[in-house]
């Protein structure tokens, strides 16, 4: 074995990350880390790249018992950690980010530019990455960075890398990319662990799994013995039996009208009409202006030009708690920095939108906000210890239903959801599914942004597949299909007509 | 419509987040509330110094020689809460309160000052505001900006000398600080001082924990983009950090006026902005924004005021103060940074 971690075990204070885990991974091997979140995966690779060390256990490199590993060395030996959250300096250059501590200095002891930029040169074209190294980071787009990012593993000729959901934020093609260079890699000898969330990803690019549980280790194998549903078991723990999915035609009357809105260099011309009880999904590929269009609707971001007639009236979007009041709620995407707020104890985060949508009182007092605490947890069904915990102390799930009930406690009748279910595990995801669905049922419309067809399919009445900022198709619930979306997603007809001119 | 994901789904039990035991309280009234233990350590010390200290007559003096910075310091609690700072008060005071004199003398009538005192605090509040906010310049930049322009302002008027009080209305005009309500012969009364400290910090401990206003301060300080986006508006919340902060500066600046019955501009107000951020991080507040209590901010002034008394008991030079003030601030904002780093 290459790379052996025996018998880890680490306890934060009284919690226990990893109870006794065992690793190993061989030599030109591509290893596939699953587990939900908290299972214990990051903890492990953070062990592993010298983060922190293990309260218990050894780990083994080539036979080399490895001691007092910290960051630099775990380095050092060939150890390539490209993180989940990008740890690039935006103000910093590519070159100078890849050489970032390690920097080559001339017999003069001053940084050697021009060798440092040809060898980031030499790195990039091996990644296929078409640009000069001497671009400010924070120009580049997120799945340039997660590539530069991966490009400084390269550089160093790491000999296992570990790759933390590296494809969340690329497009189709890039993941191919990225894969090719992966298999690559893979040839010359490195190993790669590689930490996702997304099945097929791992059934295409992973030859070995292993699956982690509460901190614990389940199983490992090869991913040519089994299938997605075993390993969504085993990932789960329980099993998530889908029954078939039926939807009935959505019969309300139309309550949001768009028309020809536009916000100049991220989407224009978007028209589509919501009815009550209806659930149009918004899908695309990085890039095509969804984020920016779930703003406009809500108010965040200026249009302009178009108008959008909530209910037979012109919507005026000058404040968002206008926006509010009329009966539009927001689910924004990236929890953590546009959800959360983190100071706050889970009741406040809850009742946020109720101050500034309904509550109308002087002052506020406890019993108020305890009632809504506790009907909201309930609708939702929010698993929490003390109401007044931070927010933060909650699972990613549970954080996402606090926020979705900040709108179901002003009885929102419009629900626009920006990628709900990101960052948050299997389990949390379906119980997200049935509140959306169940909100539906009771009437409310919903426009649900998001990039997984999978999830798209399990709610959606209706898709509009954006393509660079406009809409490409709209597609009925007869017509979901995973190939549609992507050849409408990927602008394959349009490049067509293109043709025929 | 029929609609079901699961034929079973298995609901989890609800993880016990916190232990509820003796233990795992205290742990968290300590982490909520650490300056309640280190203001009950200067006690201790203080008393050790001044077996006198506990009484009556003391406290209240303490309270009488805290009112003014920590007045200053509740409203700077709230912009420091919001995620910024206000380095323009010390100046503030000196401007309103010079100007607060000449409007004294001119009219002759306390409660014009004071009215004249709050309205134009609250309007040079209105400028810091909108100019961090309108104008989105650093809330540093901005009040290091109006700290010199406002010093140098009074300055200029009072041509580098004081605003003394007219003796037409000296006697009555120096009573508003000096004066004790339910003063007799046994019993020394309450200082006016203390009075309005203790108002104005039960008015705005209200307001921060009781009212929209003040849940909205603690979200922007914790997350403007999310505040933001559940419709709070950013923009007004902050300006009006910066106009309540001004408005408490104007009550500050007259109660100052009183009490030194002369404004010297070049030095009055010196440092502080500098005591205020000291009781404010020294009452607990994040430095970073998004949690506080105005309640540690007034812990924090009157820790401040005694640490000035023991120093003088222990024989400590008094041009020493500010090292020890410096060191302090690091101290508490130590503690502070520990703490967020358990948590």
């Amino acid at each position: 074995m290459f790379l052996e971690m025996k018998n880890i075990t680490k306890k934060f204070g009284p919690v226990v990350a990893l109870d006794d885990v065992s690793f190993s991974v061989g030599e030109a091997e591509i290893h596939g880390l699953l587990g939900e979140n908290g299972a214990g995966k990051s903890t492990l690779m953070n062990v592993l790249a010298g983060t922190f060390p293990p309260t218990s256990g050894e780990v083994f490199l080539n036979g080399q018992h490895l001691t007092g590993l910290n960051a630099k060395k775990s380095f050092a030996l060939g150890i390539g950690f490209v993180h989940q959250e990008l740890n690039l300096i935006n103000d910093l250059k590519i070159y100078e980010n890849l050489f970032l501590g390690e920097e080559i200095t001339n017999k003069w002891g001053t940084l050697d530019k021009p060798l440092m930029r040809l060898k980031a040169k030499e790195v990039m074209k091996k990644m296929n990455l078409d640009i000069s190294p001497d671009l400010q980071v924070a120009y580049l787009d997120t799945s340039v960075k997660q590539l530069v990012e991966i490009a400084r593993a390269l550089l160093f000729d790491c000999k296992l890398i570990i790759m933390d959901e590296p494809t969340t934020a690329l497009t189709n093609k890039e993941i191919e990319n990225l894969f090719s260079i992966m298999r690559k890699l893979k040839n010359d000898g490195v190993s790669i662990i590689y930490i996702s969330h997304k099945m097929p990803e791992l059934f295409s690019i992973c030859d070995k799994y292993t699956v982690l549980r509460d901190g614990k280790f389940i199983q490992s194998g090869y991913f040519k013995d089994i299938d997605e549903k075993i390993a969504t078991q085993l990932l789960v723990g329980r099993s998530l039996l889908e029954a078939e999915i039926t939807k009935e035609a959505v019969t309300g009357e139309t309550i949001l009208s768009v028309k020809d809105i536009t916000c100049k260099g991220y989407f224009e011309n978007i028209s589509f009409d919501l009815k009550e009880g209806e659930i149009l999904a918004i899908t695309g590929l990085h890039g095509d202006g969804r984020g920016e269009l779930s703003e406009a609707l809500f108010g965040a971001r200026r249009l302009d030009c178009g108008q959008v007639i909530l209910r037979g009236e012109k919507l005026n979007f000058r404040h968002i708690s206008n926006v509010i009041k009329k009966g539009i709620g927001m689910v924004p995407r990236s929890r953590k920095e546009r959800s959360i707020i983190k100071d706050m104890s889970i009741l406040n985060n809850m009742a946020t939108a109720y101050f500034v949508g309904k509550h109308k009182k002087a002052y506020i007092s406890n019993k108020d906000t305890d009632r809504l605490f506790e009907e909201n947890q309930k609708k939702a069904a929010i698993r929490v210890g003390s109401r007044h915990d931070l927010i933060t102390s909650l699972s990613g799930g549970n954080q996402q239903k606090v926020i979705i009930s900040r709108w179901l406690e002003i009885n929102s009748d419009i629900y626009i959801l920006d990628n709900p279910t990101q960052g948050i595990d299997v389990g949390a995801k379906f119980e997200m599914y049935k509140i959306i669905n169940g909100l539906a049922e009771n009437g409310k419309s919903i426009i649900m942004f998001s990039s997984e067809f999978p999830e798209i399919y399990k709610v959606a009445d209706r898709c509009l597949v954006m393509y660079k900022g406009k809409i490409n198709a709209e597609l009925d619930r007869s017509q979901l299909s995973e190939v549609d979306v992507m050849y409408y997603a990927t602008g394959s007809n349009m490049e067509g007509i293109k043709n025929e001119i | 419509m029929k609609f079901n994901l699961f034929e079973k789904h298995v609901e989890e039990e609800a993880p016990t987040i916190q232990g509820t035991g003796f233990k795992d309280k205290f742990f968290k009234f300590y982490h909520n509330y650490t300056f309640v233990f280190s203001f009950a350590v200067l006690i201790i010390i203080a008393t050790y110094f001044n077996p006198s200290f506990l009484s009556y007559g003391n406290i209240t003096l303490l309270l009488l020689q805290s009112t003014i910075k920590g007045i200053i310091a509740c409203g700077m609690t709230l912009v420091i809460i919001a995620g910024m700072i206000d380095l323009s008060v010390g100046s503030m005071v000196a401007l309103v309160g010079g100007l607060g004199v000449v409007v004294l003398n001119t009219t002759g009538s306390a409660w014009i000052m004071f009215f004249f005192c709050v309205a134009f605090g609250t309007f040079l509040g209105a400028i810091n505001g909108l100019l961090v906010t309108k104008a989105k310049i650093a809330p540093f930049i901005v009040t290091l900006a109006t700290m010199v322009a406002f010093r140098s302002i009074i300055v200029q008027l009072g041509q580098g000398g004081p605003f003394n009080v007219d003796p037409k209305v000296y006697d009555s005009f120096r009573l508003v600080a000096a004066g004790y309500l339910f003063r007799s012969d046994n019993f020394k009364g309450i200082p006016y001082m203390a009075i309005w400290f203790v108002a104005i910090v039960l008015i705005m401990a209200f307001i921060m924990s009781k009212t929209k206003f003040g849940r909205y301060v603690y979200a922007v300080g914790s997350n403007e983009l999310a505040a933001k986006l559940t419709g709070i508006n950013t923009i007004y919340i902050k300006t009006m950090c910066f106009v309540i902060t001004g408005l408490l500066v104007g009550v500050a600046a007259f109660l100052l006026a009183s009490r030194l019955t002369s404004i010297t501009a070049p030095n009055v107000g010196m440092s502080y902005e500098l005591d205020a951020i000291a009781a404010v991080a020294i009452g607990g507040t994040a430095m970073a924004g998004g949690s506080g209590l105005i309640v540690g901010t007034f812990i924090g002034a009157i820790m401040l005021q005694m640490i000035e008394g023991i120093l003088i008991a222990a024989q400590i030079p008094v041009f020493l103060n500010g090292l020890v003030k410096g060191i302090i601030i690091i101290v508490a904002v130590v503690f502070q940074s520990r703490r967020e780093r358990k948590a």
